[in-house]
């Protein structure tokens, strides 16, 4: 009993870095309507600036937040910039082709810079943990959940109150009446593409505490973040934040009780069973999921 | 008279081709040659359900239920290859049946996302069901020269099945193309609704496509396990070789049309092994770079493929020829 209450507690903490990735992707997705497979690219480099700021100025991992989180916007806005919006008018599958391009691009940068190691970051409270009724709740898993929440919170306020959040969500709505209302479309777009990139980079610098990097770390996240979306619904924050606790929970039990190498095949297999199922998601879809592709 | 010219030619080409193995006893030539027959194979097959508009990125799925379920019979139970042929065309084609679900449910992206989830649930099913597949160390083709195990001392015999095997798709894939299913599946790429008010069946035009496709794969993986005498999870639902790949070529030579996985495969292959053999020793993960700039610059700039510069200049000519003739 105590085993389990302890798998699904670890299992939520981790769900909430998902959730974060998840919604970074979902924020793309729906405002510049592009499948980006280069998502959890961005949680690889992320990891791995993380890194290289530790090995060469000593820098910890939460501190480097301030410079990692602005660096992947940057990186997204250039993205999104030079290879998506050449492509934008395209069909959707060139728009597949140039993010699979992307990710490719990506992880073999990473490996001809940082070879194929392990790399991991040693920080004193990397293994802290803390007892809670009996259960162990490790310290760094517990930070990135909280800091997941509230960066969640914090994109939900400005979605829903600030006038660049409503543009925002005006184009996920309808693209076309978005921009008859005089809507910036194009530099949404970039500022989108941005936000979305800097919340899987969070993802990546909260996991560096507690994982290690390699050069095909992202892909993984990039099923992990579809998966999520997917059974959250397109555009929905509340669906895809439960739909990542959710995940990281099947992925902590289907590790423990079946087996460690087939977690993820389980949690594929959910994705499989839910898309048919309930293709539109499990709280409902977005204005534009008819446009992507999901009915 | 041009028919006539073309047909000669083609003749001329392909005698030229069965004699390859005759002049040129180099191996690298040769293995050269066959590999490229076999991505021509199966870039060919991978594109029949792009006909349709779908777009695969798991089709090492059924490349290694194909190779898988051959190997397993010979090794473990002495059965020869041309049995597993057959098994494994069939087990790729339950495969096929499996991934016809969300194909025919999902557009699009969701289609693609679904067939990578599914090669790589099949990788891990391959490494962990260790009884059967032996895990991550792979089954090892035992070397025994026979033509009932498929096993030869040389490679021409390769080559021409290789040979063979891309014909055979290549004609299918022709004439899959030209057929009913092929005008459905084009009506569907084209707009899905529309071709379903007309009353065609597009679901189940996307899953006799998916079917063709998937028991191809299967059969030309056969080949290409005992061609290589071995096999690992690893390879064999390799994302990059059997799902990039095939797809890699499909688009750089033009999507959905006969000729553009040939000519995909017939470019992509050599300079894939000539930049692993250059770059690749020089810094390793380079030459996935160059593909995936090339990637880019295709989707970009030849958005249809090689095929989209070559066609216009083609039916110019074709058609500069039947003005000449009514003159």
């Amino acid at each position: 009993m105590e085993l389990i209450v302890q798998v699904c507690v670890s299992g939520l903490l981790l769900g909430g870095i998902y959730a974060l990735i998840s919604i970074g992707l979902n924020l793309i997705f729906g405002v510049v309507r592009i499948i980006n497979f280069a998502h959890g690219e961005m949680v690889m480099v992320a990891m791995y600036l993380t890194f290289w700021l530790n090995y060469f100025f000593g820098m910890d991992p939460y501190v480097s937040t301030l410079i990692v989180l602005p660096v992947m916007f940057l990186f997204g806005v250039i993205i999104q910039r030079i290879i998506v919006q050449p492509i934008q008018n395209s069909s959707a599958n060139m728009k597949i082709f140039a993010t699979v391009a992307l990710s490719l691009i990506l992880q073999n940068v990473a490996l001809i810079v940082c070879k194929g190691n392990f790399r991991t970051v040693q920080v004193s409270y990397g293994m802290g943990t803390m007892e809670w009724g009996g259960i162990f709740i490790s310290i760094p898993r517990l930070v990135a959940f909280f800091a997941a929440l509230l960066s969640i919170s914090l994109l939900y306020y400005f979605l829903k109150n600030t006038y660049t959040g409503k543009a925002l969500r005006a184009i996920v709505e309808d693209h076309t009446i978005a921009r008859l209302m005089g809507v910036k479309v194009q530099k949404l777009y970039l500022l989108a593409f941005g936000i979305g990139c800097a919340f899987s980079a969070l993802g990546g610098v909260l996991l560096m505490p507690f994982s290690s990097v390699y050069p095909t770390v992202g892909i993984p996240f990039t099923l992990i973040a579809f998966i999520v979306v997917v059974l959250g619904g397109l555009g929905s924050m509340g669906g895809t934040f439960l739909a990542g606790l959710f995940i990281g929970v099947v992925e902590a039990v289907g590790g423990t009780y079946v087996s460690p190498a087939l977690k993820e095949a389980i949690y594929f297999g959910i994705f499989i069973i839910a898309i048919l199922i309930r293709p539109q998601g499990i709280f409902g879809k977005g204005k534009g999921s008819e446009e992507v592709g999901l009915k | 008279m041009r028919n006539n010219k073309l047909k000669t030619a083609a003749a001329i080409f392909l005698l030229g081709l069965l004699a390859v193995p005759l002049y040129f006893t180099s191996t690298f030539v040769l293995h050269m040659f066959t590999l490229v027959f076999f991505y021509i194979a199966l870039t060919a097959a991978w594109n029949i359900p792009a006909f349709g508009g779908k777009f695969s990125l798991g089709h090492a799925a059924f490349f290694g239920l194909g190779g898988y379920t051959a190997a397993i019979l010979y090794v473990k139970l002495g059965i020869s290859p041309f049995i597993g042929v057959v098994a494994g065309t069939f087990v790729a084609m339950l495969g096929g049946v499996i991934l016809s679900f969300p194909l025919v449910r999902l557009k699009g992206p969701f289609f693609t996302l679904a067939s990578i989830a599914f090669a790589e649930v099949l990788r891990m099913v391959a490494v962990d069901w260790r009884s059967l597949t032996n895990g991550s160390v792979g089954i090892n083709i035992p070397f025994k020269p026979s033509w009932l195990n498929l096993t030869f001392t040389s490679g021409a015999p390769f080559y021409y099945m290789a040979l063979g095997l891309a014909l055979l798709v290549i004609g299918l894939a022709w004439w899959i193309r030209s057929s009913s299913l092929g005008y459905h599946l084009r009506a569907a790429a084209a707009d899905e609704d529309a071709a379903r008010a007309l009353g065609i069946n597009t679901a189940k035009a996307h899953f006799m496509g998916l079917m063709w496709s998937s028991g191809l794969t299967g059969m030309i993986a056969v080949f290409y396990v005992f061609y290589n005498y071995v096999l690992e999870p690893g390879t064999a639902f390799s994302m990059d070789l059997f799902s990039l790949q095939p797809a890699m070529n499909g688009i750089i030579g033009g999507m959905g049309t006969v000729w553009g996985p040939v000519i995909g495969a017939i470019i992509m292959t050599p300079l894939g092994e000539f930049l692993r053999f250059y770059l690749g020793t020089i810094q390793q993960g380079l030459n996935f770079v160059v593909y995936g700039l090339m990637l880019i610059a295709v989707v970009n700039f030849v958005p249809g493929g090689i095929v989209s510069l070559i066609e216009p200049w083609f039916k110019k000519k074709k058609s500069g020829d039947s003005s000449a003739a009514d003159n």
